[in-house]
């Protein structure tokens, strides 16, 4: 109690001090903002966490200090109940990923859904490329594709579990030309370039920036990429549709949610301090360096898109073969 | 040559203050990170990466790297004294190393764990130096049906860990398996036995069943006997609290041992410090004269696996900075923060950044001299501990213990399970069933399930994939000698006894 009295104090003397940046009217943070991650630190979602808190401190764009908070375990289901149970408290937000979107889905488990969250805003979306060996004998994805439909089942991909994005990739292009091919999990991001730079199989799903180095290592290469253009590091690399395959692009996408019942103040203020975020020119040194896409959305597009993207997410995973639970 | 000069160069850039500086900082917080249970190295490198982001990655990675082979060091101090390990790694030498100190040579079991570290990190050390390419590269051809092989090979060790009944011990290394399942299935993202509850998705840690079964365990044990008085025996001068000349020749197979297996496995991705600190156990038991005395305190008990889970870390490291491949958790933290850093760690790192590398290597050798001069002269510090009556120590047990697993997941849950852990412990020791078996089956249920089921896919579901790739075949065969051979002498051994009773 006695702390959070401090940092009350402390934060209306931060208030105080920098008049610059409080708006006249509206709804205004009144003690240090918690940022949930469900990953820990060096994971996916922290990075980025960490990275928002320091492009925001560095621009001034709040009036208050943001902390990251890491909840990890479940795959995410941890921290969304934890934010959950923050109801009515517009101090806290929370970066969402692909997984806060499907894991529910497949988990009896899970308490939470999405849907029981305030969407905030959408930031980014990840591309990634489809990758073989550097002494592949496929030149293009249509080599392996028309190879692997001589040989069904015989070619191999390595990647996540069945509900990962790699495998999401290969559902819809199995079902777009009726190949077959397999797909072997791993847990591990290692493990699955050491699969294929073994031999082991024949082709994976990776990041750009990952890849690049294995590219310049002479180790792999690159026949399409999982993207709407063509990103910056790619330039002659062609997308999935450009290979000839009209396939769904399925992003992988992060963005900020906040607990159920914020205010709609609360909401606007957190969705034009993110807006003013990605304007800075850090934010595009970010995506730049990372080889991101700018996947900027407000909060009512956003409820639309969780939407649209739980329907294709229970369609795709059932076609996988996973156990969809609602 | 440019090995020569590569180490100048890496001894010009570890050698200077900065970066001695921040050595020792690695090694100090890595020994007392390895000497509180829980904590292990990869969640204090996590906690840590934020406030490396301003500093130069060269003195980062050293700090960095400092905890992660100084936690090895310390983690075999709760072990040896408490039965309590200090991190995943130094499970097993609690097996001989607690007996140790029981018999009152606690002392002994620390300087051998110290000079074991020593002896084994230095040597993978001097490994990642000189063959790192070739031997990644080796390990690339490493693929499924081997991992599954090589599990195999472990769990066969349960003969080896088994006490008077090989029943029991197999039973008890089924509940580690079924115990290895709980969680969430990698194929399917299927839940197991999570009885619906969040807590279980991402499984149980087993640093938690190791340490409720292990330390709670042995101390619900030993307060049922109500012997207040009893202490551990401690004896009195330097001289007796260091190893005998006796007991460090004893070791000497052992160093060794620990030392080649412990490089060896680190180098593969997708083993870990406590498969290879199981395994080069089992070994030394395998190749021992007196195999009968292993698990009542034998010095080669404690200098295989505290030597395999030090060198370990040089192997792990192979992979990383040659490939850009992590092989464990702690070095995927490392890998992600290279990325925090600007480096770009992939297969050039050596080649775009050889001051980081062999600045590395070398602050390694500095930071293992350091890790022995800073852990020989705590000893007879630590092994005062014992000299606590019981009613005081039992209760630091218990309070070291819970504090360390809460330390953390900070989840009341995981402190729940701790103590059911420690109740399954108890009643396990009444019923003498061995602890040992349960966290191997624990430690090499995932990963060979998980082997077993990519080899499968990868063959189409044709299991002559296990047997027909020679590495994966010669260590099934090994699993098989292991596990028969002891039956075909216990068979001897009936006949021989038949015959007596016969004449």
């Amino acid at each position: 109690m006695k702390t959070r009295l401090i940092s009350a104090m402390l934060a209306i003397a931060c208030v105080a001090a920098n008049p610059a940046a409080a708006p006249a009217q509206g709804f205004q943070p009144s003690k240090p903002v918690e940022i949930i991650v469900h990953t820990g630190p060096g994971g996916g979602a922290d990075v980025l966490a960490r990275a928002l808190t320091t492009m925001i401190e560095k621009e001034k764009l709040s009036p208050v200090r943001m902390q990251v908070v890491n909840k990890t375990g479940g795959g995410g289901l941890t921290a969304m109940a934890f934010v959950a149970e923050k109801k009515g408290d517009d101090n806290v937000i929370a970066l969402f990923t692909g997984n806060w979107l499907t894991n529910p889905l497949l988990r009896a488990e899970a308490k939470v859904s999405i849907k029981d969250l305030t969407p905030i805003v959408r930031l980014v979306l990840e591309p990634a490329v489809i990758a073989v060996k550097a002494d592949s004998p496929y030149k293009t994805l249509k080599d392996f594709i028309e190879a692997s439909k001589k040989n069904p089942g015989k070619l191999k991909q390595s990647g996540g579990s069945i509900t990962s994005r790699d495998n999401v990739v290969r559902q819809l292009l199995m079902k777009h030309t009726g190949a077959n091919w397999v797909f072997i999990s791993f847990p591990g991001g290692g493990e699955r370039i050491a699969a294929l730079l073994g031999g082991h199989v024949d082709l994976m799903v990776i990041e750009p920036q990952e890849a690049g180095e294995h590219i310049r290592a002479g180790n792999m290469r690159v026949l399409a990429q999982i993207s709407d253009h063509r990103l910056p590091g790619y330039p002659n690399v062609p997308t999935l549709k450009e290979a000839g395959y009209d396939v769904p692009i399925v992003p992988q996408v992060r963005g900020v949610v906040a607990p159920p019942g914020m205010s709609k103040e609360a909401v606007a203020y957190y969705e034009g301090l993110f807006a003013r975020v990605v304007q800075t020119a850090s934010w595009k040194k970010y995506l730049e360096e990372n080889q991101f896409q700018d996947g900027f959305m407000k909060s009512t597009e956003l409820a639309r898109f969780f939407d649209e993207f739980t329907n294709t997410m229970r369609t795709i995973l059932k076609d996988a073969g996973a156990k969809v639970v609602r | 040559m440019e090995v020569i000069n590569g180490m100048l160069h890496g001894f010009a850039v570890a050698l200077t203050p900065v970066n001695l500086w921040w050595c020792f900082v690695g090694v100090f917080l890595g020994t007392v990170v390895g000497i509180l249970p829980g904590l292990g190295p990869p969640a204090t490198i996590a906690m840590l990466l934020p406030l490396t982001f301003q500093m130069n990655p060269t003195s980062a990675v050293i700090m960095l790297a400092g905890i992660y082979y100084g936690a090895k060091y310390g983690g075999s101090t709760t072990s040896i004294l408490l039965n309590v390990p200090g991190e995943s790694a130094s499970i097993v030498t609690c097996l001989d190393g607690y007996q140790m100190a029981k018999r009152g040579r606690a002392g002994a079991a620390l300087g051998i764990a110290a000079i074991a570290s020593f002896i084994a990190g230095t040597f993978g050390v001097i490994a990642l130096m000189l063959v790192a390419p070739p031997l990644a590269r080796f390990a690339l051809s490493f693929s499924s049906p081997e991992y599954f092989a090589l599990m195999c090979l472990g769990l066969a060790m349960v003969v080896l860990l088994a006490g008077e009944s090989l029943v029991k011990a197999l039973l008890a290394m089924l509940v580690g398996l079924w115990i290895a399942g709980i969680g969430t299935d990698l194929f399917s993202d299927a839940s197991r036995f999570t009885f619906g509850m969040t807590e279980l998705l991402d499984g149980v840690d087993f640093v938690i069943v190791a340490i409720g079964v292990f330390a709670l365990g042995e101390v619900l044990g030993n307060m049922e006997t109500r012997e207040e008085t009893q202490m551990l025996p401690v004896p009195k001068g330097l001289r007796n609290l260091l190893p005998t000349k006796q007991e460090l020749k004893d070791c000497r197979f052992a160093f060794l041992n620990g030392s080649v297996i412990g490089f060896l496995i680190g180098v593969l991705p997708g083993a870990g410090s406590t498969i290879a600190s199981f395994i080069s156990y089992g070994i030394e038991k395998a190749v021992s004269k007196h195999p009968e005395k292993f698990g009542t305190g034998v010095p080669e008990g404690v200098a295989a696996p505290e030597g395999a889970n030090n060198s370990e870390t040089g192997g792990a490291l192979v992979p990383l900075l040659t490939l850009g491949i992590p092989g464990s958790g702690t070095t995927a933290i490392l890998l992600a923060a290279f990325i925090l850093w600007g480096l770009r760690p992939g297969p050039l790192l050596i080649q775009d950044n050889p001051e980081l590398f062999w600045g590395l290597v070398a602050s390694m050798y500095i930071g293992n001299v350091m890790l022995l001069v800073l852990n020989l002269p705590l000893i007879p510090l630590f092994a005062q501990i014992l000299k606590l009556p019981v009613y005081m120590l039992y209760p630091v047990i218990f309070g070291i213990s819970i504090v360390g697993v809460y330390a953390v997941s900070g989840s009341l849950f995981d402190t729940w399970m701790l103590a059911a852990f420690g109740l399954l412990g108890y009643a396990m020791r009444k019923l003498d069933y061995p602890s040992a078996p349960l966290i191997l089956g624990l430690v090499l249920g995932d990963n060979m399930e998980r082997a077993l089921r990519q080899s499968l896919m990868m063959s189409q579901g044709d299991p002559a994939i296990l047997v027909s790739r020679p590495i994966s075949a010669a260590m099934l065969f090994l699993a098989a000698a292991v596990l028969i051979v002891p039956l075909f002498r216990k068979a001897n051994a009936w006949r021989i006894k038949a015959i007596e009773e016969q004449l």
